[in-house]
Formats: structure tokens, sequence, C-alpha cells
């Protein structure tokens, strides 16, 4: 949710319908927040945020008059910016191999670390474990990464995934239990290869 | 849950704890651009929307026109086609 509780979401709305162009400028400054948030977080590698943000925003102006106030209006920018993520997602198609040896050395020991010991990854190698949630989140199919992207690592419920993505409960489930059994098949080719 | 998703959470609430220090706010000059791309863009007027469509009907009806007619085309080639197919023929006939 953008953190400007003050924002006159509606006042400003019915002013950027009208074609008020400081309206809509104000209305991107206050949704910028929320939509790089979710980029960043489901951005593929090599595509700039930024035109991607962009991209997102104008298809926000160009659907405005299809939004009904039937869900807050800043969860109907949330879809559209997670379903022009994955639209970018499956548009890049190759996924590059997983190898130890592209992994940093930061990232070759929190692997080590998560594949032979039983205790928590040391908070100190946050980063190094995001990189590498990251490289694995990239072996799997777009829709798949999407959905344990969601429930892993932003902790949200079926129904709010269902919501976000517009996939019914189902079908996330099946999506997630379909990743689950990939990153599994992947620890298991990991813990057969030896650390360089 | 077996070991490997065990290894995948353990790995995941770690890569939970990162923090992400990057700044949110719109860089200079991105509302304008994207403000000044989205309205500079006009909508389709109810005349473009009317006259594609009128394209597409206009496209039908020849079509129809043609198929309707056809067999009145296809007999004035062959009528002509008479008359043209042999002219030396035509001309031997007409001296004899």
């Amino acid at each position: 949710m953008p953190e400007d509780e003050s924002f006159d979401l509606a006042g400003c709305l019915a002013r950027v319908r009208e074609r008020d162009q400081s309206a809509a400028r104000a209305l991107v400054e206050h949704l910028y927040p929320l939509v790089i948030r979710i980029i960043r977080a489901h951005l593929p590698r090599r595509v700039a945020e930024e035109d991607l943000a962009q991209d997102i925003f104008l298809k926000m102006f160009t659907r405005l008059e299809q939004y009904q106030g039937a869900v807050p209006f800043p969860h109907w920018v949330s879809r559209i910016a997670v379903t022009t993520c994955i639209d970018q997602l499956r548009a890049q198609k190759r996924r590059p191999e997983f190898r130890w040896a592209d992994l940093s050395e930061n990232e070759a020991d929190v692997l080590d670390a998560v594949l032979t010991n039983e205790d928590a990854v040391e908070t100190g190698d946050a980063l190094a474990a995001r990189e590498l949630v990251h490289r694995l989140l990239d072996q799997l199919k777009p829709d798949d990464r999407l959905v344990i992207q969601l429930l892993d690592l932003e902790q949200k419920t079926i129904a709010e995934i269902s919501a976000l993505t517009g996939w019914n409960q189902s079908l996330v489930k099946v999506r997630a239990f379909r990743a689950r059994r990939k990153l599994q098949k992947l620890f298991r080719e990991l813990e057969e290869k030896e650390r360089p | 849950m077996n070991p490997s998703d065990q290894k995948w959470q353990r790995l995941a609430a770690a890569a939970r704890r990162a923090p992400d220090t990057r700044d949110v706010m719109a860089p200079f000059g991105f509302s304008t651009r994207v403000v000044a791309r989205a309205f500079g863009a006009p909508a389709a007027s109810l005349l473009e929307r009317f006259s594609l469509r009128a394209l597409g009907v206009a496209a039908i009806l020849a079509v129809v026109c043609v198929v309707g007619s056809y067999s009145t085309l296809a007999g004035a080639f062959d009528n002509d086609s008479g008359s043209v197919d042999d002219p030396v023929a035509d001309m031997l006939e007409l001296a004899s």
C-alpha cells in the first residue's frame, strides 16, 4: 500500500478522469513506491525497472475507464503490475542453467550451509541468500515462479495470490506444488554435484 | 515437509531478512514523462472506431457481391471467349 495516507486518492482519480495532468502526475508519484516494489520482487533479470514501471502506468491510464471501484485502487494497480511482470517473464524464454561455478563466494557459502546444515542461515548472509533465491527462481516457469515468490518470500495467502493474479485458488495451489517439486529436484541435483 | 523443502524454506527465510535499501521514490521527471505519453496519445475517437467497423462491413459486402454475381461474371467471360478463341477461324469462316 502507498505510504502517504493523507493522499486524496478518490479526488485525484476524479480529476485524472477529467484529464487533469497535474493530478495524473501526483497519482503516478503516489503509486510509484507500490509499483516499484512489485517490479523489484518479480523483475526478470536484464530488464530495466523504470521501463517496466512506465509500461505499468501507461496501462493504468489506458484502462482507467474500466476501473469500477470493486477493489481498492492500489490493489487494481498491483494486479496490472503483477500481470505485466509475468508477461515479461514469459517473454524471457531462456532460463540460464543453475551451476555452482556461476555463484559468488557468499552465495556458494550460503548454498553450502543450506545443503549441509540443519540450522538457519546466518543473518549476515541474507543478501547472498536473496541473490541465491532469485537464481533458483530463474529456473522455474514464470507462473510457478510468481506463485512461489508470493507465497514463500512475500508470505501472501493463497486467497491473496488468487486475488492478485486472477487465477483460481486450485490453480495457485497446483502451481505452488509444481514449483516446490522443481526446487526439490534442483536441491537434489546440487547435492549430487560437488562444490568446485 | 521433506528435507529438500526444508532447505528451500530455510533459504527463503534468510532471503526475507535481506534489507532492501533502494530508493522507492519516482525518479526526477518520471511522472511528467509518463503522463505526457499517456495523455499525448489520443484515444481512438468514435468516428475512428466507426470507420474501422465500416471498413470491415464494406469488405464483407464486397465479398458477398462477388460471390453473388459470380455466375453472371463467369457467363460473360464464357460468351466473350467464344468469339475471341480463334480469330483466324472466324475470318476464314467469313471469307468462305
